[in-house]
Order: structure tokens, then sequence, then C-alpha cells
């Protein structure tokens, strides 16, 4: 896990990202910066210094020219750190420097985008107003050399490039880090095995079933045969929509392997749909102990524990003594 | 390490306490051959849970001693494969089908007690 304790947030990101100092060079190499850009950066290094306070305000007057923008600049407190911390990225992208610490710096700036909820599309439409209008400062000065003009302001776009990637990487990265986590929890919950009598599992499965998660079931089923000592498991698939060869596959490995541990599995609730798609393909369910439906699944399964009237005197299937 | 195979009523317990070479497994299978028939055992516990690994010959060998046992007369049952073994096994394709397993040593007493490990064995 990282260290959070002296650690800012960006850094964090920048480490989840896997932003190390080689990731960044090859960043650079995509960009296509060259020695050759940084020093026509240079050239213009004190020109856009010089200005840095009117291309900030172009481009949050962009976004609040927006409604989009707007609303994300209605807290004032982040607006002002947005303000601040643009106004240090133009100091630095003329700087020709752009190791790991300017792009922690993008990094500080992506996130506070992030929890602003700046859209995307309303960040790049922004960036492209304070582009332009760097560039019709830099064409001015060098009216009358256009070429070294044009030049230098292509250098110094690469790096605005350079800086894209990176936010977008970012917000795309932060946005993504709430479908993780949902993943996580739905993965948490997606296999339950839930004891409901002595020495009786019952487990719903509900969903897809692919090879990662059938993993998961039987790991969880395996342990929970152990721990609870169970001798039948109901095995209930009533949420499962779709079935094919693979996920009978999967069912099948579960079964089996729960009989190695000693206990009977009974799968329960095969729908007309998946009953009818395991015959076309074929699948031989042979080894499978079928009963339609849930009710009529736990009924099979306390037969087998022995759970029945004192009347019948027939066989139980190794279980406690019926009780007389 | 040789196995040690132990006498309870008529019932033979074979409990592995370790991991076995495949030639331990050929002598475990020949002496519990040779037992069941001279001590007229009318059934055969094979504990297998200190094993963390059960490979193809490890479980070719069982099942030949528990269809060995059952033409000489007694039941088999093999108890205690763990989970993380049982799953290993399956993704490897290996399985003991026709043989009654239970969870543990106590379980497969009782399964044999009861008599129930033809009906375990039809499943």
């Amino acid at each position: 896990m990282i260290n959070i304790g002296n650690q800012t947030p960006a850094q964090v990101l920048s480490q989840e990202m896997g932003l190390t100092e080689q990731a960044v060079e090859r960043r650079k190499r995509i960009s296509g910066l060259e020695p050759a850009d940084l020093e026509r950066i240079s050239s213009i290094k004190n020109l856009v210094l010089a200005h840095t306070e009117e291309y900030t305000s172009v481009f949050f007057d962009h976004l609040s020219s927006l409604d989009e923008g707007r609303m994300v600049l209605a807290n004032r407190a982040l607006a002002e750190r947005a303000r601040q911390l643009k106004r240090e990225h133009l100091a630095a992208m003329v700087q020709a420097d752009y190791g790991t610490g300017y792009v922690t710096q993008r990094l500080e700036l992506a996130l506070l985008y992030s929890k602003a909820g700046l859209d995307l599309r309303v960040f790049l439409a922004a960036f492209h107003y304070l582009l332009k209008s760097i560039g019709s400062t830099v064409m001015k000065h060098f009216e009358a050399e256009p070429v070294v003009g044009f030049e230098a302001f292509m250098s110094l776009k690469k790096v605005a490039f350079f800086d894209i990637g990176i936010i977008v990487d970012a917000l795309v990265f932060e946005r993504e880090r709430v479908i993780r986590q949902q993943q996580e929890a739905i993965r948490e919950l997606s296999t339950p095995v839930l004891q409901i009598r002595e020495r009786l599992l019952l487990l719903p499965i509900i969903g897809v079933i692919d090879t990662h998660r059938a993993r998961l079931i039987t790991e969880s089923l395996l342990k929970a045969i152990r721990a609870n000592r169970a001798k039948v498991v109901v095995m209930d698939i009533t949420g499962v929509a779709t079935i094919d060869s693979k996920v009978a596959n999967h069912v099948i490995q579960t079964v089996t392997a729960a009989r190695l541990m000693g206990a009977t599995v009974i799968v329960t609730g095969l729908s007309a749909e998946v009953a009818q798609s395991l015959v076309v393909l074929g699948i031989d369910l042979a080894k499978l102990n079928t009963v339609g439906d849930l009710q009529g699944g736990l009924e099979e399964a306390e037969f087998l524990l022995g759970y029945r009237a004192a009347s019948d005197p027939s066989g139980s299937f190794g279980a406690p003594a019926p009780r007389s | 390490m040789s196995v040690p195979i132990l006498k309870q009523g008529d019932i033979l317990i074979a409990s592995i306490q370790s991991a076995l070479s495949d030639q331990d497994l050929v002598e475990l299978r020949d002496q519990l051959a040779d037992r069941v028939g001279r001590l007229r055992a009318r059934g055969v516990v094979i504990d297998v849970t200190a094993l963390d690994v059960l490979d193809s010959f490890a479980t070719r060998t069982i099942r030949g001693i528990a269809y060995t046992a059952t033409l000489r007369g007694a039941a088999t049952v093999v108890v205690g494969v763990q989970p993380e073994v049982a799953f290993a096994m399956v993704q490897l394709g290996l399985g003991l089908d026709g043989i009654a397993t239970a969870l543990d040593l106590e379980e497969g007493l009782a399964l044999l007690h009861a008599g129930k490990v033809e009906r375990a064995l039809r499943k």
C-alpha cells in the first residue's frame, strides 16, 4: 500500500498511475520533445512570463462563459487555488524542465479539476483558448520573422500536448477509480455462502459468471464447506440469465471440487432456456444433481441430511440418524 | 516415509502424515491390498488431511487403492481433501470419480458405519 503519511495527494496519484521517471521520459518521446524544442521555448520564455496573468484570465474567462465551467468555479476557494496553479503551470511550461516534479504539478491541477467535476471537453476548449492567446502574442512579437515565431510556438505546443496527455489520463484514472471501487464491492458481494441449516449451505449465484468469478465462487464455497462442516450444498442459479459451455464447465468444476471434500451439491433453478441451451450445447450434466427450483432443492437437501418424517425408514445419506 | 495403517474394529485407517514419494504410495497400495484380505476389513479410510498437494500419480494410486479394496470386499472413503487441493485437482482435471469422499476422519467413519458408501458411490 502507498504511504500517504508524508506525501501530497498528487504524489500518491503519480505513484498509482505509475508515472516514474522512465514513464515521464517515454511520454516526452511520444510528444516529440527534442533539445531543439527546449531552446526555442527558452527564446520565448520571458515573453510568456510577462503575460501569464493574461493567459490565466483567458482560460478562466472561457470557463466562466460556459454553464458547465461556471458551476465548477462556484467554489471560490477551489477556483482561487486553480488560478494559482494555472499561473504556476504557465511559468513552469517555459522553464524547459519537464521531469517528475513538473508532472506532479500537473497532477495537482488535474486532481483539482476532478474534484470540481470539470468535464474534459470544457477543459480542452478553455485550454485551446489559452494556447490561442499565447500564439497571438508570440506571433505579434515575431512579426518580422513569422517562421521563427511559429516554430517557437509549435515547440511550446508540444509541451501543451504533453500536459494534456497527463491531465486527460489523470482525469480518466480518477473517474475509473469509482468503477474500480464498485467492482471490488460487487466482487465481495457476489459470492455469499449461507448456512441455512446445520450442515446445509446455500450458494445463490446472480449475474454473469466469468472465469475469475467462478474461481472466487469455488474458493469461497470450499472454505465454507470446511468451516461449516457442510454435507450438502444447494447451488441456486436462478439469477444466471444465460449459460454457455464455459459457464457450464465452471459449474461442473465447482461441483466436482465440493464432492472431493465430501459434500453433495444440488443445482437448482435451471430455467427452460438454460436447460435447452445446455442440451443444444451437448454438455454432459450427468454428474450434476439437478432439481427444478430452490424449494425442491432444499427439500432434497433436507432429505439427504435426514430431516424427514420419522415414518420413512429408508436410508439416510450418512447423516445424523433421523430423530425418532 | 511409510504410512501407518491402523486397525479400528473392522475398518483400516491409512493416515498420510506428510508428502509421499511415488515409491511410498506404491508401498501403501500393496500393504493395504494385503491387509484388507488378511484382517478381513470391511472398510478403508484414507486420510489425506496433511497433504497440500495431490498430483496425478497420487490421485491415480489412491483411485487404484479404492478399486482394489472394493474388489476385496472393503468399501473405501477418502477423507480430508483440503479446499486448495480440491480446487487444484479440479483445475488439473484430476478426480476421484466413483470413490466416496468425506470431510474428515469422523465423517468417513460415520459413512462406513452407516453402510452408505455404496450409495455415495452411485452419486
